[in-house]
């Protein structure tokens, strides 16, 4: 049996096939750009491609993210939050908190050992502090937005970025750079400015509880993991490939569906 | 009185085109005088012989002239009520009393009055202690309004007929409760989307039409073939939301909405005034006491437990009575009152078993998108 679970996200599009018997057979993830819809499609015929696989081989097909109405092959669309719990549940059974940075959301989702939401938070509707924040950030500091985590790593001095808007962030950063300091300090500031508007989330959600995974496309970025897991004072749990947990439990929740 | 066939149809007539009828009678000659929040007393109004309107104003219409007057930290409500004034929505009233619920209401009086000169103006100076001294000057300031009416409308305005009002008010909020207990069916006999359409439409009517058109809703929903669609249950608490959009969302996304404690809703009903001798002690006591609004309650428990259950019970009443899953705590960005009770209230609907979600918004549609997807989720979680 083979199901798809797609994600279309404000940044990127992901696409994942998932077979009863093999588990993830093969997943794909492209920028979704001004065209959600025809992001969705291409996505989930690149990932049937490799298999040779048809549309009509799949049993089921369920669509997640904020673009996932758009997807009309989909048979259901499911929100994030319940397919990154799911998803996130079939990568780490222990996992109980889970903090997804994607594009435009930073998510704090507490799960219980079956995968299910106990209780989420999202930002509210300025994206300071999630991944779209550090894209900016990185243009203004003309760093690769690749190398942006590695780089703060290198940090000598405790830099403190106050704002929590996104404009006034990069104003802010712009005069940290006027006033000389080295550009590893002022990325590990952005990251740490992340962690602390993360934890505020945390907090509202009940705090910490073992384990903690991090999911989405934000958990690539070196600085931040570090940043965060100082702020809770726990390791992160990170699956290698963060940004298809999204489409791994829209899948895992497709499977359900069609048996 | 126009003859009521079809009271859902007319809701939606009058939901559609808000204070059409109001606009009419006042062609036909009547004082039409519109009123901001819960507070305002309808009851005198009505005894004054003018016609009430309860102002709105429009989710899908973006501000664009009112912030020429006021910043954007007043409330989102009042900014977009103002501006659908300042753009001429209520240029057919005699006037308007705001009465003092919050900060928003209480600072921006004075602009409300100059900006828009009605040929009558009052700011309702309502206390915000529910003490013995505070009932005697909200029975102090409700005498000043009515002086004020009497001026205006160069009529007596006696105590019989404030307690004819009175009586007619209570028979209102009967008949709508009588209509809010269909929704404990399930599933409920209305939707909250049809329910939404009514409460508008009943406070932009005379309180006699209001009541026939109540009336005519529920004869027509009980006869009307029930449905079988079983969904999960939800309660909205918040201020004045008085647009269908968000709910909509709701059962857009597989819910009922059968109860709200909202402030064009049950917080309008649940209360009647009662028939005292002096009819202003019975109008005080239940603006000032019995209407649970942030403003204008005080606490008067033994302890912070007692306190909670003082502000907050009826809505585990109401949560048992409508069988209620989920509630959804909607609140206005920067509303102080409503804001500052946000965690007591999660916890305390929380300690029943029902689950809470919290969403803080704009008195607007633009952002009902991510709003959206917060309450699907929600619903996946209970589900």
């Amino acid at each position: 049996m083979l199901v798809a679970g797609i994600d279309i996200g404000s940044i990127t599009t992901e696409a994942l096939l998932f077979d009863k018997a093999k588990g993830v057979v093969g997943y794909t993830i492209l920028q979704t750009g001004a065209d959600s819809k025809k992001a969705a499609e291409l996505a989930l015929n690149t990932v049937l491609a490799t298999p040779g696989k048809n549309i009509s081989d799949l049993n089921y097909i369920i669509s997640t993210g904020c673009g996932r109405k758009r997807a009309s092959f989909a048979k259901q669309s499911v929100t994030e939050i319940t397919c990154i719990a799911k998803g996130v549940n079939y990568l780490f059974p222990n996992a109980r908190t889970i903090i997804d940075i994607g594009g435009q959301d930073t998510k704090v989702i507490r799960i219980d050992g079956s995968g299910r939401v106990l209780e989420f938070e999202m930002n509210d509707k300025c994206a300071a502090g999630t991944g779209r924040f550090i894209e900016v950030m990185a243009k203004a500091l003309n760093v690769d937005l690749d190398k942006v985590g590695d780089i703060s790593l290198g940090y000598k001095k405790d830099l403190t970025i106050s704002s929590i808007c996104t404009v006034f962030a990069e104003s802010e950063v712009i005069s940290l750079v006027s006033e000389g300091e080295e550009l590893e300090d002022i990325l590990y500031g952005i990251h740490k400015a992340i962690a602390d508007r993360t934890m505020g989330l945390i907090t509202r959600t009940g705090g910490i509880e073992n384990e903690v995974i991090m999911a989405g496309g934000v958990a690539k970025n070196s600085g931040v993991v570090k940043a965060l897991e100082k702020a809770i004072g726990a390791p992160l749990k990170i699956h290698v490939e963060p940004q298809i947990v999204g489409a791994l439990g829209a899948a895992i929740i497709a499977l359900e569906k069609s048996v | 009185m126009e003859p009521q066939t079809n009271g859902l149809a007319t809701a939606e007539k009058y939901y559609n085109q808000y204070g059409s009828r109001a606009k009419d009678l006042k062609e036909s000659g009547k004082k039409v005088i519109g009123y901001l929040s819960a507070l305002g007393p309808v009851e005198i109004l009505t005894a004054a012989g003018v016609i009430p309107l309860r102002l709105k104003g429009n989710v899908s219409e973006a501000i664009t002239k009112g912030d020429a007057y006021m910043e954007t930290v007043v409330c989102p409500f009042v900014r977009n009520v103002f501006d659908a004034a300042v753009k001429g929505r209520y240029d057919f009233l005699d006037g308007m009393v705001l009465p003092h619920q919050c900060d928003s209401i209480d600072r921006t009086n004075d602009v409300w009055s100059d900006v828009l000169k009605l040929p009558y103006w009052h700011f309702l100076n309502v206390p915000h202690v529910t003490d013995d001294p505070s009932i005697e000057f909200m029975k102090e300031i409700l005498r000043v309004f009515i002086g004020t009416l009497e001026k205006f409308t160069g009529t007596t305005i006696t105590d019989e007929a404030i307690a004819q009002a009175v009586k007619a008010h209570n028979e209102n909020r009967r008949l709508m409760r009588e209509l809010y207990a269909l929704r404990t069916a399930n599933p409920p006999l209305i939707s909250g989307t049809e329910m939404m359409k009514v409460l508008v439409a009943a406070m932009s009517l005379p309180v006699q039409e209001s009541s026939a058109l109540i009336e005519s809703v529920t004869k027509e929903v009980k006869e009307r073939p029930s449905s079988k669609d079983m969904r999960k249950r939800i309660m909205i608490i918040g201020d004045q939301i008085d647009d269908v959009a968000v709910i909509e969302a709701i059962e857009g996304a597989g819910a009922w909405l059968v109860m709200d404690d909202l402030s064009i809703g049950s917080k309008m009903y649940w209360q009647d005034v009662d028939a005292t001798q002096d009819p202003v002690q019975g109008i005080a006591e239940r603006y000032l006491r019995k209407l649970k609004i942030p403003t204008t309650y005080v606490a008067d428990g033994n302890n912070y437990e007692e306190n909670l259950e003082a502000r907050f019970g009826h809505m585990k009443k109401y949560i048992d009575e409508f069988k209620v899953d989920g509630v959804i705590l909607f609140i206005y960005k920067y509303c102080d009152p409503y804001g500052f009770e946000v965690p007591a209230v999660k916890s305390f609907i929380e300690s029943t078993g029902a689950s809470v979600l919290y969403l803080e918004d704009e008195y607007s549609t633009s952002a009902l998108p991510r709003a959206k997807t917060r309450i699907e989720a929600f619903l996946e979680m209970i589900a």
